[in-house]
């Protein structure tokens, strides 16, 4: 059993400390900073947020997505065949991406995120997980201008991004996890989503985690099970049925157990943790558990995001001692 | 006869630099309150005078009292601790002093209640629908207090409304009878991004007179839903990509109205922005909002004809 995060932490610290990076976002914004100054601040920060997920108890770490625009601009720049274009909502948020245009030919030109991963990864005391956002998602958060059909885009987006998957694999991740939240906002295109991760995992040598959020995976259960990954990752908040969901069939995968709020400032205490990594061994051995927040921590106040960490660790602390 | 194809905005302007700057020293406690609202009448002066002179029919205060997101991301996030409720008004005031500085009609700017409890933490109500309808209730007041100082437009932003759109549609619009239950002042419906024709036709249940929409961001793709069934209410004809900064010509602001009069009746039709416009610069505002008002202007002028 492991602590972990899904991807995004807070990027400004709590008032009245010094928002480094939202300074340095606003300078480069009035031409005070170059882009090479916002890195070296983005290194800082991925540092900082890197020693306070473990310092809080978090096993598996990530980067924090410092760096990261959104989820879909991150890796759409770095791809051939898209430009970034106007502003969308992502999700049911009251958070904003610019929406990625697909132009033309989709096609990975080389490695998007394996330096920040390994930046990451040398000045971490704990294993980081890279994260990538999937390709089904990729596109159903963008605009199709080339392909004039879903599947094609998707698939596009899967090949690309599988050589993404083996260069991060390459460069020493020992787990990788790819986002598909979209998923949840499309289920009837199931048989597309896999057949798009069948090209998405091929050859890829790591341990291979699939995480979905902002919802239950009613109606894709057991049928998720088929597809290639050792990890699946549920969103236990806003996916409060997923508890019944998994009664339906055996679950054969380790299991990413999203259960603190990563939505709400409302705190959790360690024993509704510990209740929940007991009522998840119903379904898979305790060895095979992934305890973290329901989605990236982005969403939340700084410090109450360093507090659910907390709440977090204690509360797998408490269930591995027994206590109630 | 009433003027046809009333120009407004939204609601939001750029705040100019002094003022951005005097918002951060206010945060570093370098600066006093009074000297900050000083600063913030002195540019919600400077922008009435510009929409005067810009042509607008009816005026906004240009929000330079409120916050900003950071890079379209960040905001503080309110989070709700116990009962809501309205201790006094909140709105009144800095309608009452925009309104004095000018003839023209300056719109009461509240937002939704759907919108503030979908945009707050929720620690203390057990479901979103008690945290709604407490809101409605509160912002229904201060609704009233605006119209009895005077206000004949108000507008009541409900940009989170699409945001699940089956699970609660219906209490989205139940929270907005209850805030313009028995107003007599015209109301207005601001509703960005997100998937419209999701919501449509069901948005046209929503209790006010007119909702202002973006339609130029998607080059005016929502009139094809708006054929059938008719778009029965007034509607806020988002002209302006609010997120660019390339000022349209007039000539475009021109036909995305002719386009729109094929479709929906030339009463209902107000003309406007996409939506606020604080993230583009002064001067890229008052050259879209320029255009935006020679463009109306000529399709006036050949309606007359």
């Amino acid at each position: 059993m492991k602590t972990t995060v899904i991807g995004s932490y807070p990027k400004i610290p709590d008032p009245p400390a010094p928002g480094r990076w939202r300074a340095g976002v606003e300078k480069l914004q009035r031409g005070e900073i170059t882009r090479e100054d916002l890195r070296r601040v983005e290194d800082e920060v991925t540092v900082e947020v890197l020693t306070e997920m473990a310092g809080k108890g978090i096993e598996i770490v990530t980067d924090g997505q410092i760096r990261w625009e959104d989820g879909q601009t991150y890796f759409t720049r770095g791809l051939d065949g898209f430009s970034i274009n106007g502003l969308q909502r992502y999700f049911d948020t009251n958070v904003y991406y610019r929406q990625p245009t697909a132009t033309g030919e989709v096609g990975w030109r080389g490695p998007i995120s394996v330096a920040d991963y390994t930046f990451a990864s040398t000045h971490s005391e704990r294993p980081v997980k890279p994260v990538v956002t999937g390709p089904f998602t990729l596109a159903v958060l963008s605009r199709d201008e080339f392909y004039g059909n879903r599947d094609q885009l998707v698939m596009a987006l899967a090949a690309a991004l599988n050589r993404e998957l083996k260069a991060l694999a390459q460069a020493g991740a020992s787990v990788i996890q790819v986002d598909e939240p979209g998923l949840l906002a499309h289920r009837d295109h199931f048989p597309l989503f896999r057949r798009a991760m069948d090209v998405l995992w091929d050859g890829v040598d790591a341990q291979r985690a699939l995480y979905t959020y902002f919802g239950h995976i009613d109606g894709l259960y057991p049928a998720l099970l088929d597809v290639p990954v050792d990890v699946l990752g549920l969103d236990f908040v806003a996916g409060a049925r997923n508890w019944d969901v998994l009664r339906k069939a055996k679950f054969t995968k380790q299991l990413g157990l999203g259960i603190v709020d990563a939505r709400n400032t409302k705190m959790e205490t360690p024993a509704a943790v510990a209740d929940a990594c007991r009522r998840a061994t119903a379904f898979v051995p305790a060895s095979h558990l992934h305890v973290g927040p329901s989605a990236g921590l982005e969403f939340l106040p700084r410090g109450v995001a360093q507090r659910k960490l907390e709440v977090l660790a204690a509360g797998v602390r408490r269930f591995h001692e027994g206590g109630a | 006869m009433a003027q046809i194809l009333l120009t407004t905005t939204v609601g939001s302007f750029p705040k100019p630099a002094s003022l951005l700057e005097a918002r951060r020293k206010h945060a570093r406690k370098q600066l006093s309150a009074e000297e900050l609202l000083t600063l913030e009448r002195r540019a919600t002066e400077d922008w009435i005078r510009r929409q005067e002179e810009i042509g607008l029919d009816i005026l906004v205060d240009g929000e330079m009292y409120r916050g900003d997101m950071v890079a379209n991301r960040y905001y503080p996030k309110p989070a709700v601790v116990r009962p809501v409720g309205r201790r006094a008004p909140i709105t009144v005031e800095w309608w009452s002093y925009a309104q004095r500085l000018t003839p023209r009609p300056v719109k009461g700017m509240l937002t939704g209640p759907y919108t503030i409890a979908e945009w707050s933490f929720n620690e203390h109500y057990p479901t979103r629908r008690e945290l709604v309808l407490e809101l409605a209730r509160a912002i229904h007041d201060e609704a009233v207090d605006l119209e009895r100082a005077g206000a004949r437009y108000i507008q009541i932003d409900e940009p989170a409304i699409h945001t699940r759109p089956d699970e609660d549609f219906d209490l989205a619009v139940e929270a907005m009878d209850i805030v313009t239950k028995g107003l007599s002042a015209y109301t207005i419906s601001h509703i960005c991004y997100g998937d419209v024709p999701r919501i449509y036709p069901a948005m046209l249940r929503l209790a006010v007179d007119q909702l202002d929409l973006a339609l130029k961001n998607e080059d005016f793709a929502l009139l094809d839903t708006f054929k059938s069934p008719r778009f029965t209410k007034d509607i806020g004809l988002g002209v302006l990509d609010a997120h660019s900064h390339r000022a349209e010509t007039p000539d475009e602001v021109a036909d995305g109205i002719r386009r729109t009069l094929k479709v929906i009746p030339l009463p209902q039709v107000f003309v406007t922005p996409d939506c606020g416009l604080k993230t583009r610069t002064t001067d890229e505002t008052v050259a879209k909002l320029t255009a935006m008002v020679e463009g109306t202007r000529r399709v006036r002028e050949e309606l007359s004809r």
